[in-house]
């Protein structure tokens, strides 16, 4: 489903990634974590077709994510780390603005549909520009599942949402990969990884220092936090 | 609040080097100081056409357009507090997070750009006049007077768009009566001359009282006065209307975009993202900043046309073929505007490329601005009446808007404003703008002497335009194909 192989990424003299190699299957909830400046952001960047690498390569869906960026993106959902819709546009304007370039059908039903799931109706004809962050955030999440990517790449998807819609959110996710979606989802919040993701890898700078399931990333520490301070030595 | 202002300068100039790189953006004053040397050096010419008088009138006028374009800190403070420029985030946003108040960083914005745009143009171009003191015998205290006064004129217009931009920012009536005072202002100067012209350029009328021109310092002082309290009391109305908070409302507004993605289907891929630009542009009131900054320039090169027919009583024929490719040029203006109105970081996730944006964007020009341009040619050749050249003008107008439009994308891409700093960019684009520009003017001016000359050469110039403008367009998709959203 995602496979990257010696991914490396300099910008200038700064090596952001250095040769990591990572695979993740259909339907699994795969984590990335990392200190700040650790290189998550840059990989999912690459992985999405945002960026390309220096070295290595990648592939989304059987998709060259180097060669083929477009295509990368026509498959897949992305929720970048800042959420920044057009501030131009209405909540509702630009869910039917993505789902025209994505070409979905019945855009309309969707639309409601993802409205009803955040309670957006209220925002539905203001301006991106004037709603608050965390209905930005809900606009760009539904913005990425309205075409029903068979796999999704999210940056810190969690931030800026209340505790009512990280937990709606965090039972949507789990029912997504249940029914076969793939999550790829980069984020700081470790308790709530914990309960989601059925692998993680932890990037430091720039390379992958440790990989496997929860159980096997937490070891003998109480919780995922704790095996993440040991394993970046914090 | 010095502090604040060093902080704000080197923010401004790493904003700016970041468009290119450091030794590219330091060599910009240096390519203006060789060419101010290179026009003075070769000024002879000129002065044996033009009284100083009329050239220096020029040069402050320029300088005051100048300043009008750099000053407008209503329209981009509120740009930057709302938030519309991508990731990107300026001191001017910080008194919402820091007890600062926002009236003195829109007056910090106010000094940092007359420093900064000061340092990058005014200052370069009167060195490189000392620099022609050997050869031209130039007077220094001359030039060091043309600086002061013109610094004067420089600063009369930025503190006149501080003020009316920030009048945006309260009320959308009194920035129309404004601009509608300010215009009348000038027409009453430059057409009836009913208005005198120092009262708009006091920095001008100080000069007309100092070496060479007369030794009347007394005279001089007072209009320095007159210009200092004019910029004063521009400068202290514009941050009396600056709010103490910025607080955007949120209005719910009509739904447009499903209207125009269907009406514009036809489009396939193009549907969706024109609609957007057409939104943007309404929502944002683009169409109103793009019709101002399209037209004062125009209204300028018209007042120096006229006044350079009727004012100076020099015989050269400003036909309606000459402004038609004056026109054409300016398109360059609303290509930056279409790329202002917001960022398009959020593009980067979906299935959509750089060209086919700025494809799009090209798509929006031609069925926004085409009439503009044609619309203010027929009504040059009607006030002039000079309309047997029509059937000749539009094809001009048409083509050179165009092409001058596709050369600055597929030079610029989405950051048109950005890499127009850039000196390379810059150097490619004036070659490629001024050489057609240059040819069809000369050609204008042939056209009653030569017609068959004439015609034969302009359908050369636009068939050269047209092949070019298409392997531009061609090209656009190889230029920017590898660059993302943002970049």
């Amino acid at each position: 489903m995602i496979e990257a192989s010696h991914l490396t990424k300099r910008f200038g003299s700064v090596e952001a990634l250095r040769g990591v190699d990572v695979s993740v299957d259909r339907g699994e909830f795969f984590g990335l974590f990392g200190p700040n400046g650790a290189g998550k952001t840059t990989m999912l960047r690459i992985l999405t077709g945002q960026l390309r690498p220096t070295e290595g390569r990648a592939r989304v869906l059987e998709v060259d994510v180097v060669s083929e960026p477009l295509r990368v993106k026509s498959v897949i959902g992305i929720v970048p780390e800042v959420e920044s819709p057009p501030s131009y546009l209405t909540a509702s304007e630009y869910l039917y603005f993505v789902g025209h370039v994505r070409k979905v059908d019945g855009i309309e039903g969707r639309i409601d549909r993802w409205f009803r799931f955040f309670d957006l109706e209220g925002s539905r004809g203001i301006l991106c520009k004037d709603l608050s962050k965390g209905t930005r955030q809900k606009l760009m999440l539904a913005a990425a599942f309205l075409h029903e990517p068979a796999v999704v790449f999210l940056d810190e998807p969690f931030i800026n949402l209340d505790p009512i819609y990280q937990r709606k959110l965090k039972d949507f996710l789990l029912e997504y990969v249940g029914h076969g979606g793939t999550v790829f989802m980069a984020s700081h919040l470790l308790d709530i990884a914990e309960k989601v993701c059925d692998r993680v890898a932890v990037i430091q700078d720039g390379a992958i220092v440790a990989t496997g399931s929860v159980d096997e990333v937490r070891g003998s520490e109480s919780d995922l936090e704790a095996a993440f301070l040991r394993i970046v030595g914090a | 609040m010095g502090g604040v202002l060093r902080l704000m300068l080197r923010e401004e100039f790493r904003v700016h080097t970041s468009y290119s790189s450091r030794s590219m953006f330091l060599s910009f004053p240096i390519i203006i100081l060789l060419f101010s040397t290179a026009i003075a050096v070769t000024s002879g010419r000129l002065f044996a056409y033009t009284p100083l008088a009329d050239a220096v009138l020029l040069l402050h006028a320029t300088v005051f357009l100048y300043g009008l374009s750099v000053g407008a800190f209503g329209f981009l403070g509120r740009q930057y507090l709302e938030r519309t420029n991508g990731t990107r985030n300026y001191i001017v946003t910080m008194p919402g997070l820091l007890p600062m108040r926002l009236r003195r960083t829109f007056l910090g914005m106010y000094a940092r750009d007359a420093i900064f745009y000061v340092a990058l143009l005014l200052a370069p171009a009167t060195a490189g006049l000392a620099l022609s003191i050997p050869l031209t015998h130039f007077r220094i205290t001359s030039i060091g007077i043309l600086f002061a006064t013109g610094f004067l004129s420089f600063l009369v217009g930025m503190s006149l768009s501080f003020f009316v931009s920030t009048l945006y920012m309260r009320s959308r009536i009194g920035f129309v009566a404004a601009v509608i005072g300010v215009t009348g202002l000038f027409a009453g100067a430059g057409t009836t001359r009913t208005i005198p012209l120092s009262w708009i350029l006091p920095g001008f009328a100080a000069h007309e009282q100092l070496p060479p021109f007369r030794t009347d310092l007394f005279a001089a002082a007072g209009w320095s006065l007159l210009a200092s309290a004019i910029i004063g009391l521009l400068v202290a109305g514009a941050a009396g209307l600056v709010p103490d908070r910025f607080e955007p409302r949120a209005v719910p507004v009509r739904e447009e975009l499903p209207r125009l993605v269907s009406r514009f289907r036809r489009l396939g891929t193009y549907a969706p993202l024109l609609s957007k630009e057409l939104v943007d542009l309404q929502r944002s009131g683009t169409y109103a900043k793009m019709f101002f900054s399209f037209v004062t320039p125009l209204l300028f090169l018209s007042f120096t046309a006229w006044f350079v027919r009727y004012g100076l009583q020099v015989p050269v024929g400003f036909n309606t073929v000459f402004y038609a490719g004056m026109v054409g040029f300016f398109g360059v203006i609303l290509y930056n505007w279409l790329n202002n109105v917001d960022a398009t970081d959020y593009l980067a996730g979906l299935p959509v490329s750089v060209p086919q944006v700025i494809r799009a964007k090209l798509i929006s020009f031609l069925l926004l601005t085409t009439w503009l341009g044609v619309g203010f040619v027929g009504l040059i050749a009607w006030l002039n009446a000079d309309t047997r050249l029509l059937w000749l003008a539009i094809p001009i107008v048409l083509v050179t808007s165009v092409y001058i439009v596709v050369v600055t994308a597929y030079l610029t891409g989405l950051r048109t404003n950005s890499f127009l700093f850039d000196p390379g960019v810059l150097a490619r684009f004036s070659v490629m703008s001024m050489l057609p520009d240059f040819g069809l003017t000369i050609l204008s001016f042939t056209i009653d002497r030569d017609p068959t000359f004439a015609i034969l050469g302009i359908a050369l110039v636009l068939g050269i335009l047209v092949a070019t403008t298409y392997m531009l367009l061609k090209g656009i998709d190889a230029k920017w194909r590898g660059t993302e959203f943002g970049d």
